[in-house]
């Protein structure tokens, strides 16, 4: 399968477009950017029922890897949760350094049991949350990630990566394969 | 007019092919298995083609990602220039310029994720393992997906048909028809001319150009025979969807025939909707009062610890609605620590019937009434000891409930609507279009909720140009509810697959003075 990785260094940029995913010529590109994003101030549900702060979640000397999806999604997100749930897996020991958190884009369904349901599916080990919480919360969630499109079904599939204590988030458009993305955490591993 | 002959016979055996498009399970029994780049192997229900070509087999557009369409029409068009060049009902993720697939070509597609034209399927279609009679079995099922005619649709008409039960309130079912009518009304105003056959353009948003005709099907005698009537009223008058609705204390053979004749059934008035996200034609603007069971059940947890009540006694008449809400109460709170009491009221008169149930009732309870108006009138001479009073707005009569003042000065209400100071601006519009087409506002709600079923059936259409596809009204509906603003007494809906009700919280409230019918809310937005 051809597939183009397109890496853009140095952009700061939120929501690059990679339009070729509705051609069929260029099946799958995956674009990846640097960007600094501000982690805003907002409080989550996560999928243990506790009140968390999003900012100390990602900010507790491990390095985050974020993606968002809704446990009704049929299409891709069941595609980008085994795709982190085998980068999980293929991090091994390294895993314990890593905070795994897949933010609900549809809080109103998605209850803290749902989201465990879900996490189960994908054999997500410890260090892999889900979170939940009011609309307005997944909202500015999305926003400060650039990962918002006004309603779920406009979707997109996106990860973030981030080194502990970093400011610079790796920022990963299209479906990147666990090894691709396992590529990308060792990169930014080395800049550190 | 093209009438789709409905046979049972089709609804009733699942075929191989269903089996394995809709639920991943090949005729073996074994799951149907496949990999992506990678080794990513999926099997089972996660497999089926139904999660990403949806069960129409017409496809979608997530984000940017392109679904195509697949079944038989769809596969083995000619090559086109653009989609107007097709002679093929419009969908968004159309294909029009590819050579056709063969039988040969599309079992490769499916097994090793190559296109009509020799290049690579996207990444995110899967390649999947099939043996050639399990690979004919699907593409015969895929051949057969979109029907050669529509139930329900002609050239120049579009059928519709609306559901009330025998025991449906009467001042509701006029105002819903009222409703109902002058909406079928206009949309027939702006379309008396005769219109050429319709041409697609991705270009335009189209408007079905066909007026619309509402089939009143009103139901009689017990709920066991209404399947029976549905399906000789479905046989007589084709319908492409059914409309709103009432209903009354049950809706189940309803949603059952729904289901089984694959016939859309959009956002009925009914306070106890079937809970079956796993269904695919109903959808239901909220859970009714098993949302409210939900909200109160919510309040009473977070006070335990505080004012955590010793008992939560709940009262309900055991014919009515009442009887499953109670039930759900009790289901949510079990495990926890409060004793819940269910108190069915005897026969006879709501007053007496009442002081018996209540007699006991001090301090340390908690009381939930799932009554409806005349019921709750007869507390009138009943005083208040318990230290919460929980009552349902849909069955007691939402701002209006008759709660004699002592009972009143203390009541919190389930509310599984926005608050009404919030809702105004949003309800201007169909208040407005009320006022303008005279329509007396006998039940603001049913009136609101029906007015804005009929404008998201017309959106929806709308976007569809001239695929009139039962299954993929549905799915469209899906896709396009999240955008809608003006949403009515409901400050959001949405919808996904696997997911049938569109409003999913509410607001416990109680009133402002003992006068007015003015709510405050006790939190913010609740989702149970």
């Amino acid at each position: 399968m051809s597939r183009r990785w397109l890496f853009l260094p140095g952009l700061v940029c939120a929501g690059l477009a990679f339009l070729a995913a509705a051609d069929e010529s260029e099946p799958n590109p995956v674009v990846v950017t640097n960007v600094a994003y501000e982690v805003p101030d907002v409080q989550l549900v996560r999928d243990d029922g506790k009140r968390v702060s999003l900012q100390r979640e990602m900010n507790d000397g491990r390095a985050v890897v974020l993606n968002f999806i809704f446990t009704d999604c049929s299409s891709f997100c069941p595609l980008s949760s085994q795709t982190l749930g085998q980068f999980q897996h293929r991090l091994g020991a390294d895993g314990r350094n890593v905070h795994l958190m897949s933010i609900s884009i549809d809080p109103e369904q998605d209850t803290p049991a749902r989201l465990r349901e879900y996490a189960r599916k994908f054999d997500a080990g410890p260090g892999w949350q889900h979170y939940t919480g009011t609309l307005a919360a997944s909202r500015a969630a999305q926003r400060a990630f650039g990962a918002y499109r006004g309603d779920k079904m406009s979707h997109t599939p996106l990860t973030l990566m981030r080194a502990a204590g970093g400011k610079s988030w790796r920022r990963i458009d299209g479906f990147a394969t666990p090894d691709e993305l396992l590529v990308e955490y060792h990169q930014l591993l080395a800049l550190q | 007019m093209l009438v789709a002959p409905h046979t049972w016979a089709q609804e009733a055996h699942a075929s191989a092919g269903e089996a394995i498009y809709r639920r991943g399970v090949l005729p073996s029994a074994e799951p149907l298995t496949g990999t992506r780049e990678s080794d990513l192997r999926i099997s089972g229900a996660a497999a089926a083609c139904v999660n990403c070509h949806r069960r129409s087999g017409l496809g979608e557009i997530e984000g940017r990602i392109s679904i195509p369409p697949i079944s038989g029409p769809y596969l083995f068009h000619p090559r086109a220039k653009d989609r107007d060049d097709l002679d093929l009902p419009y969908v968004e993720a159309i294909r029009p310029d590819r050579d056709p697939y063969t039988d040969a070509t599309l079992a490769r597609a499916i097994r090793a994720g190559i296109g009509a034209d020799g290049r690579p399927l996207s990444y995110l279609m899967p390649h999947y393992t099939l043996s050639d009679a399990d690979m004919a079995t699907l593409i015969g099922y895929l051949k057969g997906l979109t029907p050669a005619g529509v139930r329900g649709v002609g050239d120049s008409v579009l059928h519709f048909a609306t559901i009330i039960t025998p025991d449906a309130d009467p001042v509701k079912r006029r105002g819903m028809l009222d409703v109902l009518q002058h909406f079928f009304a206009d949309k027939d105003a702006f379309s008396r001319a005769e219109s050429p056959r319709l041409r697609s353009s991705h270009r335009m948003m189209f408007k079905a150009n066909r007026r619309w005709l509402l089939h009143v099907w009103e139901l009689s005698g017990p709920p066991g025979t209404w399947v029976q009537q549905l399906r000789e009223h479905l046989a007589r008058e084709p319908v492409l969807a059914v409309i709103s609705g009432l209903g009354g204390k049950t809706w189940a053979p309803v949603h059952e025939f729904c289901e089984a004749a694959a016939v859309p059934c959009l956002f009925p008035n009914v306070d106890l909707p079937v809970v079956a996200e796993q269904d695919f034609y109903s959808l239901y603007f909220s859970k009714g009062v098993l949302l409210e069971a939900e909200l109160i059940a919510s309040r009473l947890t977070e006070d335990a610890g505080a004012a955590a009540p010793g008992r939560v006694v709940q009262v309900f008449r055991p014919d009515d609605i009442g009887l499953p809400a109670a039930q759900a109460v009790r289901a949510a709170l079990s495990g926890g620590t409060v004793r819940v009491v269910q108190r069915p009221l005897g026969a006879g008169a709501a007053a007496e019937a009442l002081a018996k149930v209540l007699k006991d009732v001090g301090p340390q309870d908690a009381l939930v009434l799932w009554l409806r108006p005349a019921d709750l009138a007869g507390l009138a001479r009943i005083p208040v000891r318990a230290s919460g009073v929980f009552v349902s707005s849909l069955m007691g009569g939402m701002s209006n409930a008759p709660l004699p003042a002592p009972w009143r000065k203390v009541a919190r209400l389930s509310y599984p609507f926005d608050l009404p100071d919030q809702r105004r601006i949003r309800m201007d519009y169909p208040l407005g279009w009320f006022r303008i087409r005279q329509i007396p506002v006998v039940d603001e709600r049913v009136q609101a909720d029906t007015y804005l079923a009929c404008g998201l059936l017309a959106e929806t259409l709308s976007h569809m140009a001239d695929s009139f596809i039962p299954d993929y009204l549905v799915e469209r509906l899906e896709g396009l509810l999240e955008h809608r603003i003006l949403t009515a007494y409901y400050p959001r809906l949405a919808l996904a697959p696997n997911q049938r009700f569109a409003s999913k919280g509410g607001y416990i409230v109680h009133f402002a003075d003992l006068a007015g019918g003015q709510l405050v809310a006790d939190s913010d937005w609740i989702v149970p």
